[in-house]
């Protein structure tokens, strides 16, 4: 049965659970360490494409120095900067998992939440602040990483995606949905079954694109069915395919269009307008699920 | 104080039960409770491990549904937030946040009870004290000792200047001066008007500052009342005379039963009877002498809480009941 009063939120006690959760995912020094493995991560890939632009600067028709034409180079820049994009989105999603798989299974198999709920704050506002500070520190740390990589490779190419904050804003709200249904399945399940569920699903996503890519290619009816079925029940993959082609240059673009290898990595249209409508209705829907579902069991 | 001025009579319940039952899964943990527990009581919950004593506990905080029963908690449901802000809670595993320092863990303890800021600086050295952490505060709680967790728990649960307070065994990580500590804590929330409902197993300590107590076992109160209601129940008194001859019985007989008798090595006997109430004492005594006997001793036997402990809960641990046809009484 649904009671209104499970939804009841009291803004200051949910960012007082909010900033709970925020100063515990800083506090607990696994951002630290995160942090300094991202760096050394995007380092090493910026430094790759930094060599492949001085392997350019010598082939004619590749980089023009003088008025900084990417030339002949336009086409393994743009896809490094998608690559480098790809890999900044994989690692975000695992960072929402990893770093809320627990956010309220931890709490209740340890006994702390006890002390939390007898105080005069609702469960439904402890999922709630729970979802919230966990997203602010998921979209951070995306946010974080996208501007260094889109900006590492600016500084090194000269390249900027022709709209690369309809992308970023797309792989954000794939990470607030990914963190929305963690905290429900946090709710729902050990932190263990919870962290193996999520990634269950993380992979459903990930096949689903790529039963559409063969699917098209052998025009099969069925697979693209079934694709669109795993898309629905997890977006976070076209949402990524939909972030992918605010990376591409026109001619970039252009040539996947044309393309009769099958691509899963990358699409070649925007998102539907239906498909982020839904993916942001199922963010909001995993957390009210999570909201009713946690206020009724026990502690 | 002010706060005594404004508590209502003393006879409105601060926890009222009727038939409380939780269940898990087929396992009924709690069996059809009635309890009643008039504001400022110190009431002790008594019973083996397993006894149910902390579902109850957490049924009276929210924490956990009830499958059927009604329950009240300070005249409303625990389930309403505003009844919460006035509860305060000692769980028995006393786990927080260990990431915080026990200055962060109260102060955020103080938002969620919605203390104002000012309050809440005032407060939190105050509760520290009291609980012997003063200028413990600063320091991380992973690196508290357990005990040291029970009371940063117990600090907690008096942090809000609460109404009613649970303690869910309060001192199982406690050295013995920690529990006298906790005693006088109790004693002092008595003192305030605080109503404590304490979860113990251990007989001394509900003992030594409750007033009322119910037995509970697999579920079910065997006992409840007054601590001297509980334990005046049957009051005896030994009798120490040098002969107990059939006259001198009689004597003892038109009070009460004689419970036993015992030839002492000084050449005494000594004989215990069972008394309706302690104003018989002086006539028996009386009506001994009056008779000639040597009287030697004469002691009202109080029976102790552990006695009836015993008799009411009779086993301990978490055994299932013994079946019906169990095998020993095959082979007998
Ligand atoms: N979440 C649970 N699931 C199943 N059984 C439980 C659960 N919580 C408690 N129990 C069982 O209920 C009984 C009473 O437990 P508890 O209330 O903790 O007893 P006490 O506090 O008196 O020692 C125990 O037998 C315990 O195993
Ligand atoms: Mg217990």
């Amino acid at each position: 049965m649904l009671k209104f009063s499970d939804f009841n939120l009291n803004p200051r006690r949910v960012g007082l659970m909010a900033s709970l959760s925020l100063r515990e995912s800083l506090r607990k020094r696994l951002v630290a360490v995160l942090l300094i493995l991202t760096a050394l991560f995007v380092g090493f890939y910026l430094y790759g494409i930094y060599r492949m632009y001085l392997d350019f600067l010598d082939r004619p028709g590749g980089l023009d120095p003088v008025t900084g034409e990417l030339g002949s180079a336009l086409i393994p820049v743009n896809f490094a900067a998608m690559f480098g994009m790809y890999l900044v989105t994989f690692l975000g999603s695992l960072m929402a998992v990893l770093s809320t798989v627990g956010s309220v299974s931890a709490d209740v198999e340890s006994g702390v939440v006890q002390s939390v709920i007898s105080r005069p704050v609702s469960r439904a506002e402890l999922v709630a602040g729970r979802w919230l500070g966990f997203s602010i520190v998921n979209a951070a740390y995306v946010l974080l990483v996208s501007a260094v990589m889109l900006g590492g490779v600016y500084l090194i190419t000269g390249f900027m995606p022709p709209n690369p904050l309809a992308a970023i804003a797309l792989i954000v709200l794939s990470i607030l949905l990914t963190t929305a249904l963690t905290v429900l399945g946090s709710t729902l399940f050990t932190t263990l079954a919870n962290g193996i569920g999520v990634f269950v699903l993380y992979g459903v996503g990930m096949a689903g694109g790529f039963l559409n890519a063969i699917g098209t290619l052998v025009n099969s009816p069925v697979m693209q069915t079934l694709s669109r079925a795993a898309n629905t029940l997890m977006p976070t993959n076209e949402l990524w395919l939909g972030a992918s082609y605010h990376l591409q240059h026109p001619e970039v673009n252009a040539g996947l269009k044309l393309s009769p290898v099958p691509n899963p990595l990358f699409g070649s249209d925007p998102v539907s307008p239906a498909m982020l409508l839904w993916s942001i209705c199922l963010t909001v829907l995993a957390v009210l699920a999570a909201m009713w579902h946690f206020s009724r069991r026990d502690l | 104080m002010l706060r005594s001025m404004t508590v209502p009579l003393a006879s409105t319940p601060v926890i009222v039960t009727h038939d409380l039952r939780k269940s898990y899964g087929p396992k009924e943990v709690v069996r059809g409770l009635n309890l009643r527990v008039g504001r400022g009581e110190v009431f002790g919950f008594l019973g083996p491990n397993g006894a149910g004593k902390s579902t109850t506990v957490k049924m009276l905080l929210g924490l956990v549904r009830p499958t059927s029963g009604q329950l009240q908690v300070l005249g409303g449901s625990p389930d309403n937030p505003a009844v919460r802000a006035r509860l305060g809670f000692l769980p028995e595993q006393f786990r927080f946040q260990t990431w915080m320092t026990g200055d962060e863990f109260l102060t955020f303890h103080g938002q969620l009870a919605g203390l104002r800021s000012a309050e809440i600086r005032a407060r939190v050295p105050q509760v520290l004290e009291r609980v012997g952490l003063a200028g413990r505060g600063g320091e991380r709680l992973e690196g508290y000792s357990k005990g040291m967790l029970q009371r940063a728990g117990l600090a907690s649960a008096l942090l809000a200047r609460p109404e009613l307070v649970f303690l869910d065994e309060p001192t199982s990580a406690l050295d013995p001066i920690g529990r006298i500590e906790v005693r006088r804590i109790i004693e002092d929330l008595r003192g305030e008007g605080v109503s404590v409902f304490l979860n113990s197993h251990l007989l001394a300590e509900v003992e030594q500052v409750c007033d009322h107590v119910a037995f509970v076992r697999q579920g079910q109160v065997l006992r409840q009342g007054r601590l001297s209601e509980v334990m005046g129940g049957d009051l005896r008194v030994r009798v120490e005379l040098d002969t107990a001859p059939p006259a001198t019985l009689n004597i003892l007989r038109s009070f009460g039963p004689i419970l036993s008798q015992q030839a002492q090595p000084a050449g005494t006997v000594t004989l215990e009877v069972g008394l309706n109430s302690e104003s018989q004492v002086p006539e028996l005594a009386r009506r001994l002498l009056d008779s000639g006997a040597q009287l030697y001793a004469l002691t009202p036997l109080r029976p102790e809480l552990e006695d009836i402990f015993l008799e009411l809960v009779g086993q301990s641990g978490e055994a299932a009941p013994a079946p019906t046809n169990a095998p020993e009484a095959a082979h007998a």
